[in-house]
C-alpha cells in the first residue's frame, strides 16, 4: 500500500506570540517549530498501517520554505520512507492554493491513501484535505478517530457530539485524521540515524491561484485580572448581580 | 605418593587456569573500549582502603568484622597453603629453612591465630545464616545454598589444617613447638589423652590428604560460585571508577556519530567488560538492595538482581557460544542451546523495563557495594537502549522530552518567563553586562526548576538576595539559559542530552564564563562534572558551598538578635550533592552559622547513607506506581525526617524540596521544608 501524508510545519503553540513588524505574521524569533499535532497523528497512522502489513511505503509531503525539511525529516525518523518538499518561500494562507500544489504532486504515484491532519493547529484551517480530494476526484472522510483498511475498503469512525458515525469508502481515498487515533511516536535515535539516509525530493510548489490574502494579525486584548468578591454561599448574590449587570451574560 | 600429589596439584591448577581463561574470554564478549589503565595512584588507593582494609565491608557493624576476619585470615593462610602445597611435592621443604627464626615464628603463630579467627567467623556466619533471617541476604535472585556450602568448606579447611598440625605434634612431639603453633599445641595436648602416637600418624595423613583435596577442589569450585568474588573482588576494586568527588558518577559519553548497530545495551555484549567483571565480583550480599530506595518502598527494582542477571546471562550466552563448556552459576538456570539464546537478551528476558524505570540514580547501591560494583552503569546503558534504540519509555516522560527540545525546560513553561522571578530585583543579564564590556564575578545558573517552579522560585529569590546583601557581582543568563539536558541523559535520551548540553556549553563559552554558581545539585553535577565532555570547563559551585564561604568570610550581614527560640532542624542530603559530589558539610555549616541557636538533628540515614527523595534519574517526571504494601519514596523519607522531631527540614535541592514538601503536607505535619538559602535569607539584616 502506498500512503502519502501531508504535513505542516507550525510554531510551538503554548507560548505568548508576538506580532512581527508589518502586522501580517507572528514574530518567529525564539519560536520552535514542529509538525502540526494532527499531522503527527496522521503520519503515525500511516506508519502503523505499513508496519502492520509488513509492506508499503509512506511518503510525507509538505509545502513551504526549506525549513520544512526539518519537519519532514522528523516524519522520516518516525518511520516514513521518503519525503517531498514542495518549495515555496513565502507564506501561503489559501487552502485551495496549497491543495492544488499537493494535488499536482500526488495525482501521480498511485497512492492508495492520502492522509492529512484534521486541521492545522496554528491557523486552525481545515480545508486542504477536502479540497485535495475534490481536485483528485477521490472519496473523502474527515476527522477520523478509528480506521481499518482491508480488501480495498476503508472503514472509518468519526466522532460526533454524543454519537459515532461509521463510514466506508473504497480506495484510493483521502482521509483527515483526528486526535485519539494514535499518538505520534517519539523518534528513536535509530530512526533519526536512518532518516538521514532516506530520500528527500525538492520540487517547486505548483500553487493554485491564491484567492484570499491575510490582511492583518492582532493579539487578543490582555486579560484583566480576576476579582475576589467573597467566599462561600454569601458571595453568590453579588456574583449573580455582577454577571447580570457588568458582564451581561446572564 | 609425592608424585601423585604433584600430578593432582598440576591438574587442579591446570583446571583453574582453564577456568580463568574461560572467564577472561567471557569478559571479552563485552565492550572493550572502556580503558581502565589510568589513575594508578587512585586505583591503588582504592585497592588498599576498600580492598585490603575492607573500608566498605565495615559499613555493616555485624557482618563487617566477621568478613574482615575471614578475608585477612585468608590472606595470611594463603602463605600456609603455599608451604603446604610445596611441601607436598618436595617433602623436605619448610619455610623454617628459608625464613630467619623470628620471622618463621611470626609466620606460624599467625597461621594458628588467624586459622582460629577464621573458624570462629565462619561458624558465626553459618549460625547467622541458618538461625536468623537476615533480610538483605534473602531475595529471589540469590543462591542461598551456595554460601552455606562455601562456609562449611572453609570451616573444614580450618579443621583439617589444625588436625594435620595437631596430629603431627602428637605423633612426633618436639619440644618448643607449642611456642610456634600454640593453638595446634593445645589441641595436640588435649587429644594426646585419647590418641596414641601411631594412631596420630594415620590421622595426620588423613587430615593432610583431606586438607589438600579441600584446598584444590575449593579453588576449582570458585569459578562456578558466587564466591568467585574471592578471586575477582580485588581486581574489581582496583578497576572500579576512580573515586574523587564528582568523577564517580559521571555518565559515559556516547559516540552518536558512529554507525552504531545497537544504542546503549540490550544484551551483555554491549556492556563494558567492566560491568561483566562486576557480575563476576558480586557476592549477592544484598547490601545494595537493602539501601535501594526503590526496593525499600516495594518497587520491582533490586540492584543485586541486576548484577546477578548480568552474570547469568553472560554464562548463558558464553555457553551457547561454546566458551564455557560447563559454565553455569550455582543453582542458576541451566545452559540453553544456541538457538534458544538468540531470542533472549539481558533486556526483557532477565531485566524488565519496570525495574529500569524504577531507579532514581541515587547511587546508594554503588556507594554501599563492598567490592565497588557499579550497578547504575548497567541500568543506564539498558535505559539508553530502551529510549534510543526502541523509543520505549513510560508515556509520562514524553512531554518532558518534547518540552526540553521545544522549550528548553522539562516543563512546558513559556521560555519568555524564565527570568520572571527577577522582576524588580535589578539583576543584570550576561548580555547586558557583555554589552557594557563588563564581566560578573560569577554567573548564577538558576536552573529550570528555580526559574519556573513557584516553590523553587522562592529559593532562587532568597539566594539572589543573599548574594546582593553580600555584595557579590553576579549575573544571570535569563532567556539564554536553557536546560542542559541532564534529565534527558539520566532517562537514557543521550541524543537529546548532547544536543542541549552542547548548546549550553556554547552559550557559556560565548560569554567566556569561568565561574558558575547554582542552587540545583543536578545542574551542579552536570555542569561541573559532565560538561568537560563537550569542551565546557567551568568552576561550578553549589550554592550551599557558596553561601557557607560568604558566611565564613563574614560577608553576609545577619541580624544580631539571638532571642529567637531554639529550633530543631534536620538536613536532608541530596544524592547529587552528597554521594555524587561529597558535599556534606557546607550546607550543615551554613545552617549553623546562620542560626547559632539552632539544634541540628541527623536522620538515621544521612550523609553518604542519605536516602533519596525519589525525584532523581528522571523519576520526577514519572508516575510512581505504589504496589500493595509499598509506599512512595518521598513518604519513606519524610517519615524519617519527621521522626527526628525537627520543626524544619532543610534541603539544598529544588527536587528534594518538592518531594519532601509534598509528603510533609500530605501528612498534615506542622513542619516546614526550607532551602538553606531561605533559612539564611530569613536571617539577613536588611
Ligand atoms: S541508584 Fe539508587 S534507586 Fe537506582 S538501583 Fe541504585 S540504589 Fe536503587
Ligand atoms: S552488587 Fe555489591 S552490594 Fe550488591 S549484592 Fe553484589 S556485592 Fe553485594
Amino acid at each position: 500500500m502506498k500512503i502519502a501524508v501531508c504535513i505542516k510545519r507550525v510554531p510551538d503553540q503554548d507560548v505568548r506570540f508576538k506580532i512581527a513588524a508589518g502586522g501580517k505574521a507572528v514574530d518567529e524569533a525564539g519560536l520552535k517549530f514542529d509538525m502540526s499535532d494532527f499531522d503527527g497523528y496522521a503520519a503515525e497512522v500511516a506508519i502503523q498501517l505499513t508496519e502492520k502489513a509488513g509492506a508499503g511505503e509512506v511518503t510525507v509531503v509538505s509545502v513551504g520554505p526549506d525549513a520544512v525539511q526539518e519537519t519532514l525529516r522528523k516524519a522520516l525518523s518516525m518511520g516514513a520512507h521518503r519525503a517531498v518538499q514542495l518549495k515555496h518561500d513565502t507564506p501561503v494562507h489559501d487552502g485551495y492554493a496549497i491543495a492544488s500544489a499537493l494535488a499536482a504532486e500526488l495525482k501521480e504515484g498511485a497512492y492508495d491513501l492520502i492522509l492529512t491532519g484534521r486541521m492545522a493547529v496554528d491557523t486552525q484551517n481545515r480545508s486542504v484535505g477536502a479540497q485535495l480530494a475534490e481536485l483528485l476526484d477521490r472519496p473523502y472522510i474527515g476527522a477520523i478517530t478509528k480506521l481499518d483498511v482491508e480488501g480495498g475498503m476503508v472503514k472509518a469512525r468519526r466522532e460526533l457530539e454524543g454519537a459515532f458515525e461509521l463510514v466506508e469508502c473504497t480506495l484510493p481515498a483521502v482521509l483527515s485524521i483526528d486526535e485519539g487515533i494514535a499518538r505520534a511516536r517519539y523518534p528513536s535515535l535509530k530512526g533519526i540515524m536512518a532518516a538521514k539516509k532516506k530520500p528527500m525530493d525538492v520540487r517547486p510548489a505548483q500553487l493554485g491561484a491564491q484567492r484570499y490574502t491575510l490582511e492583518s494579525l492582532e493579539l487578543p486584548p490582555e486579560r484583566t485580572g480576576g476579582r475576589i468578591i467573597g467566599e462561600g454561599p454569601d458571595a453568590v448574590p453579588e456574583l449573580v448581580r455582577l454577571l447580570k449587570e457588568e458582564a451581561k451574560i446572564l | 605418593m609425592h608424585i601423585v600429589f604433584a600430578l593432582v596439584v598440576v591438574a587442579a591448577f591446570g583446571l583453574f587456569a582453564w577456568n580463568a581463561w574461560r572467564l577472561i574470554l567471557e569478559l571479552r564478549m563485552g565492550r572493550l573500549d572502556d580503558s581502565r589503565w589510568s589513575d594508578v595512584g587512585a586505583r591503588l588507593g582504592n585497592l588498599l582502603s576498600i580492598g585490603i582494609f575492607q573500608k566498605k565491608i565495615f559499613r555493616d557493624s555485624v557482618a563487617g568484622p566477621m568478613h574482615a576476619a575471614i578475608f585477612w585470615g585468608f590472606c595470611v593462610l594463603t602463605a600456609g597453603t603455599i608451604e603446604f602445597l610445596v611441601a607436598g611435592v618436595f617433602p623436605s621443604f619448610s619455610f623454617a629453612k628459608v625464613l630467619p627464626g623470628v620471622l618463621y615464628r611470626f609466620y606460624t603463630i599467625n597461621q594458628d591465630v588467624w586459622g582460629a579467627l577464621v573458624l570462629l567467623a565462619v561458624s558465626f556466619a553459618l549460625f547467622r545464616r541458618i538461625t536468623k533471617r537476615v533480610k538483605r541476604l534473602m531475595g529471589a535472585e540469590t543462591h542461598p545454598n551456595d554460601p552455606l556450602l562455601i562456609l562449611s568448606w572453609i570451616g573444614a579447611l580450618m579443621i583439617t589444617m589444625f588436625g594435620d598440625q595437631a596430629m603431627a605434634m602428637v605423633a612426633n612431639p618436639e619440644p618448643g613447638i607449642g611456642l610456634l603453633r600454640p593453638i595446634s599445641a593445645v589441641i595436640a595436648a588435649l587429644s594426646s589423652v585419647v590418641v596414641s602416637p601411631s594412631a596420630a600418624l594415620t590421622l595426620e595423613r588423613l587430615f593432610w590428604v583431606s586438607h589438600g583435596l579441600l584446598v584444590l577442589s575449593f579453588l576449582n569450585y570458585l569459578p562456578y560460585s558466587k564466591h568467585l568474588h574471592v578471586v575477582v573482588s580485588l581486581p574489581n576494586v582496583y578497576l572500579s571508577n576512580t573515586s574523587g568527588p564528582g568523577q564517580v558518577g559521571v555518565m559515559s559519553a556516547m559516540d552518536l556519530e558512529g554507525d552504531l548497530e545497537v544504542f546503549g545495551a540490550k544484551d551483555v555484549e554491549q556492556l563494558s567488560w567492566k560491568s561483566l567483571l562486576d557480575g563476576f565480583a558480586c557476592t549477592e550480599c544484598g547490601r545494595c538492595t537493602s539501601v535501594c530506595p526503590a526496593n525499600i518502598t516495594g518497587k520491582p527494582l533490586s540492584p543485586r538482581k541486576i548484577m546477578v542477571n548480568v552474570r547469568e546471562r553472560l554464562e548463558e550466552k558464553s555457553a551457547a557460544a561454546g566458551i564455557g563448556l560447563i559454565g553455569r552459576s550455582a543453582g542458576g538456570t541451566a545452559v540453553t542451546t544456541a538457538g534458544a539464546t538468540t531470542a533472549r537478551a539481558l533486556l526483557d528476558t532477565y531485566i524488565t523495563e519496570d525495574e529500569l524505570w524504577a531507579c532514581t540514580s541515587c547511587r546508594a547501591c554503588v556507594t554501599e557495594c563492598p567490592v565497588s560494583i557499579d550497578q547504575l552503569s548497567v541500568i543506564n546503558e539498558l535505559r539508553r537502549n530502551l529510549v534510543l534504540g526502541e523509543s520505549r519509555f513510560p508515556e509520562e516522560i514524553l512531554p518532558a522530552f518534547e518540552s526540553m527540545e521545544q522549550k528548553g525546560s522539562p516543563w512546558a513553561f513559556d521560555p519568555a518567563d524564565r527570568a520572571k522571578w527577577a522582576d524588580g530585583m535589578d539583576i543584570p543579564t550576561m548580555a547586558e553586562l557583555h554589552g557594557r564590556g563588563e564581566k560578573p564575578d560569577v554567573l548564577y545558573w538558576v536552573g529550570c526548576m528555580g526559574s519556573f517552579d513557584d516553590r523553587a522560585k522562592k529559593t532562587t529569590v532568597a539566594f539572589a538576595k543573599i548574594m546582593k546583601a553580600a555584595g557579590v557581582r553576579f549575573a544571570i543568563l535569563a532567556q539564554e539559559e536553557k536546560c542542559h539536558g541532564d534529565p534527558a541523559r539520566r532517562m537514557g535520551n543521550e541524543y537529546l542530552y548532547q544536543m542541549l548540553a552542547k548548546d549550553a556549553v556554547g552559550v557559556l563559552n560565548t560569554y567566556a564564563v569561568t565561574k558558575v554558581v547554582t542552587a540545583c545539585p543536578h545542574c551542579f553535577h552536570q555542569m561541573g562534572n559532565e560538561f568537560p565532555q563537550w569542551g565546557g570547563h567551568f568552576d561550578v559551585i553549589h550554592h550551599s558551598t557558596f553561601i557557607e564561604e560568604l558566611l565564613a568570610a563574614g560577608k553576609v550581614p545577619l541580624r544580631a538578635d539571638l532571642h529567637e527560640p531554639v529550633s530543631k532542624f534536620t538536613y536532608h542530603d541530596s544524592c547529587y550533592l552528597g554521594r555524587y559530589n561529597e558535599v556534606y558539610d557546607a550546607p550543615r555549616e551554613a545552617l549553623k552559622r546562620a542560626l547559632p541557636v539552632m539544634e541540628l538533628v541527623e536522620m538515621p540515614r544521612s550523609r553518604d547513607r542519605g536516602m533519596c527523595c525519589g525525584a532523581g534519574g528522571g523519576r520526577m517526571f514519572m508516575e510512581e506506581h505504589v504496589a500493595e504494601g509499598g509506599k512512595r519514596i518521598n513518604a519513606e523519607r519524610a517519615e524519617e525526617a519527621l521522626a527526628t522531631g525537627a520543626t524544619t527540614i532543610a534541603v539544598a535541592c529544588p527536587f528534594c524540596m518538592t518531594m519532601l514538601a509534598d509528603s510533609v503536607k500530605a501528612r498534615d505535619a506542622d513542619v516546614t521544608v526550607l532551602d538553606i538559602a531561605e533559612v539564611v535569607a530569613g536571617r539577613l539584616a536588611v
